[in-house]
């Protein structure tokens, strides 16, 4: 089970950590664009929106090559969108503050979740083998207990095959 | 004079009768008064009865075009095709409620008359629950949103359907969500049933199974068709937005999936009870929000094409209904405590817990992802977005995670497995799935994620495989059967399980289509003139003109985009533009050339009659035609799992679970 624990910590660690941010890279267009959400109300990114003359998306991806042209980082580029026009326009939220708890809070779950799994496995299994061992023929007949054990396995897993 | 609409009439009716059978069947079946029970059961086939007249009425009246009824001048029109006059049914509000309504009332009267001799301690409490539900959905209805008002005028001709939702998915996708939707209702009566009146065996889950699949299917169903349908008509190059109503129909199939493996634990082993309840319930809670969702506006989503002020009634009943669900679990937790046992952790009742926890973790990730923005706005009273690249990254590797569980769940030993019948299941599935990468690697592919992706598609296909062929040279050798015989004969044989393998393997697909699509798609956004040529991955494609045309309904402007490959012309593709004249709307119909499972996707953005130019916006799709095929491959397992089995079979096989059971629980 530690596998599975640690496991599911580093896969939350790799993917709750935003890559992008901060990076040295030139920012890109389709990166920017994919980065803001159209004001249109279509609920897609600047990238995605296709309404024909979209009054929010054509502006938008006019003013994103501005921004580029002037020389800006792609930290600086997305901070003047979101003074211009709110957090909102942001198509996924930030890594600061409270919206920290929108990216953690479902690997915290999930990580809350496994952990609960490990308490109750290791604990069936505990129940599973106080039982088998506090077997009274155990000590004294341990042989055929086991001989009888291992032909039920046998048994069960060609049911279980067919 | 204003005449009466039998509809209207029919549904007051209905209101009263689901009324009173809620009543006599909870006084019934509390009482042991048979006949009170049969009588709740009487007045739930004739509420029925009426909301089939009801819905039957709404229907005539938008066929024959009586536009002084408000819904038909809403949303149909005297030019709007036929097929398109009958699914405007569920285009509107009040019509897709009186169609869910109809669909549960149905579904009811079907439960009904298949127990009229059986589970009949249970039956009262069914019906108590499916009436109750039907009663809500009656009161909105008759008090909140009647499909049967009348205008005090008769206009010469009506509003018309939204034109995006004309497009032949419009007559299955909302149908099927809706059979999905509703089908959990069923599952849900049962187990509140089981609840009260106490009897916490797995009969209530035996008796829902079959419900419990046919629900699920559409669920599976509905979702794909939806994601079909916006690749083809929003044009956007893509099929899945992460809109909150694409969300709400997502979690749902995400704890109904998740039921429908830890279920066989229970049936197995008698294991996690409580667990199997509080899926059941968290999966009838979650597609009563989904149709908050999208009834109420409350999250901005592309489906608000019907939202009004219906959100307070929904979100009373969904308290209402998970206080009631909650408190009765609760209350028979005692009841509920199983003998919990695990041989090992290495076993695959512990994979299918891990299963488990995944399908909440990511139904919780779309959950939280959805609702974010309103909490934001609660808490720090700034508006943000919660958009596709959220949801992308944090359940993508949660996805993956899905898949790998998918390829090594099934294949792992019921209570205990060896370290030798590991390797013995594992051994090629995984040198498969590390050819996949070498391969994919020689091949130049470098992107990780998509690395990982297909190895792990490779490596599931690989024990599936490996499943049916080990099964059917087993029975070969054992029987002398052919090996396609044996093949068929083991599927025949095992329902469940090789559908369940079928299943899986559909699930591949889709994952191909999604990697593909997400890692390798290419796109070009360009402007050209008459006679001008781009390229895009293999192709070149060349604008050679626009044709205009008119029709009563809409105007067309269509492009001609002459595909080459290699300097010969393979293809010609019509993008176009229409504008519909009532309501005054425009949309964009996108031209697709489809060559193994890769799409070429093209659509005609705008044209400018001055410069004689056309904005084109081109994209190749990478597998995308894996996710039809997989929602076919999916329906067929599904089909093969719920298949009914011959009647001395399934004693048989009745017989032979039992005496497994024993033997596990002894």
């Amino acid at each position: 089970m530690r596998w599975l624990s640690a496991a599911l910590c580093g896969v939350a660690l790799l993917v709750a950590a935003p890559s992008s941010y901060g990076s040295a890279r030139p920012p890109s267009i389709q990166d920017l664009e994919e980065s803001l959400t159209c004001q249109c109300g279509c609920g897609l990114t600047v990238h995605s929106c296709n309404h024909v003359d979209c009054s929010s998306a054509i502006p938008l991806r006019k003013e994103i090559r501005e921004q580029l042209e002037a020389g800006k980082s792609r930290e600086q580029i997305l901070r003047h969108f979101v003074e211009k026009y709110g957090e909102k326009i942001l198509s996924a939220p930030t890594f600061q503050g409270f919206n920290v708890l929108a990216w953690t809070t479902p690997f915290l779950m999930l990580a809350l979740g496994g952990l609960g799994l490990v308490v109750i496995l290791r604990r069936w299994g505990r129940q599973e083998r106080n039982r088998s061992s506090a077997g009274p023929l155990e000590s004294t007949r341990s042989t055929l207990v086991e001989r009888y054990q291992r032909k039920l396995e046998d048994e069960l897993k060609r049911f279980e095959e067919v | 004079m204003q005449n009466i609409d039998v509809g209207a009439v029919a549904l007051s009716v209905a209101w009263l009768l689901a009324l009173y059978g809620l009543v006599v069947s909870l006084w019934g079946g509390w009482g042991r008064r048979e006949e009170l029970v049969r009588s709740g059961e009487h007045a739930l086939l004739a509420m029925w009865a009426l909301v089939t007249i009801a819905t039957a009425d709404l229907v005539h009246g938008l066929v024959s075009r009586d536009f002084n009824l408000e819904y038909v001048a809403q949303y149909s029109s005297s030019t709007l095709p036929l097929h398109y006059t009958v699914a405007a049914l569920w285009g509107g509000q009040a019509g897709s409620l009186l169609f869910w309504l109809l669909i549960l009332c149905s579904m009811s009267a079907v439960l009904v008359l298949q127990n009229r001799t059986a589970n009949r301690v249970l039956m009262p409490f069914v019906s108590a629950t499916l009436l109750g539900v039907a009663l809500f959905f009656l009161s909105l209805l008759n008090f909140v949103t009647p499909p049967f008002d009348r205008l005090p005028f008769t206009p010469g001709e009506g509003r018309d359907l939204n034109p995006l939702l004309q497009n032949y998915w419009m007559t299955i996708h909302p149908p099927s969500l809706y059979l999905g939707y509703v089908g959990c209702s069923v599952p849900f009566a049962f187990a509140l049933a089981a609840l009260i009146t106490g009897r916490l065996d797995d009969h209530w889950i035996r008796s829902t199974r079959r419900w419990t699949l046919f629900a699920w299917f559409f669920l599976s169903l509905g979702n794909l068709f939806g994601a079909l349908w916006a690749y083809r008509v929003l044009g956007w190059g893509g099929y899945w937005a992460w809109d909150p109503v694409e969300n709400a129909a997502l979690m749902p199939w995400l704890t109904c999936t998740a039921f429908l493996h830890s279920v066989m634990i229970q049936e197995k082993k008698n294991m996690l009870k409580v667990w199997n309840m509080a899926l059941v319930i968290l999966t009838f809670l979650l597609t009563i929000f989904g149709t908050f969702l999208t009834r109420s506006g409350v999250i901005s989503s592309v489906h608000s094409f019907t939202q009004s002020g219906l959100g307070p009634f929904f979100i009373a009943f969904l308290l209402l209904a998970a206080a009631l669900s909650v408190g009765l679990l609760l209350y028979r937790l005692p009841l509920l405590r199983s003998e919990n046992e695990l041989d090992s952790i290495l076993s695959r009742e512990a994979a299918f817990l891990v299963n488990n926890l995944v399908f909440v973790a990511i139904a919780f990730a779309v959950f939280w992802g959805t609702i974010f923005p309103v909490i934001s706005e609660a808490v720090r009273g700034v508006k943000i977005t919660v958009g596709p690249p959220f949801f992308n990254r944090v359940n993508a590797p949660l996805g993956l995670l899905l898949l790998f569980l998918m390829g090594v769940g099934p294949l792992i030993a019921w209570r205990r497995a060896s370290w030798s019948s590991l390797r013995r299941s594992f051994q090629w599935p995984a040198v498969v799935g590390a050819g996949c990468v070498a391969a994919l690697l020689a091949m130049g592919v470098w992107h990780a994620w998509a690395l990982v992706s297909f190895s792990l598609c490779a490596f599931v296909t690989a024990t599936i495989v490996q499943e049916f062929w080990r099964g059917a040279r087993a029975r070969q050798s054992i029987v002398g059967e052919s090996f396609g015989q044996a093949l068929a004969r083991l599927v025949g044989k095992n329902r469940r399980r090789y559908g369940g393998y079928i299943v899986h393997l559909g699930v591949v697909l889709v994952f191909l289509a999604i990697t593909g699509t997400s890692a390798f798609r290419i796109e070009q956004q360009v402007v050209v003139k008459r006679g001008e040529a781009f390229r895009i991955g293999d192709y070149q494609l060349r604008f050679d003109g626009v044709r205009a045309w008119q029709t009563d309904h809409s105007a067309h402007l269509a492009a001609d985009i002459a595909v080459l490959r290699d300097g010969r012309m393979v293809d010609v593709l019509h993008p176009e533009k229409r504008l519909y004249k009532k309501p005054e709307q425009p949309a964009t119909e996108v031209a697709i050339r489809s060559r193994w499972g890769t799409d070429l996707y093209v659509v005609l953005g705008s044209f400018d009659e001055k410069s004689g130019s056309a904005t084109i916006l081109a994209y190749i799709n990478p597998l995308i035609g894996m996710l039809a095929w997989g929602g076919l491959v999916l329906a067929a397992g599904t089909l093969i799992t719920i298949w009914p089995q011959r009647r001395a079979r399934a004693v048989e096989s009745w017989a032979a679970e039992h005496r497994g059971q024993r033997s596990a629980e002894g």
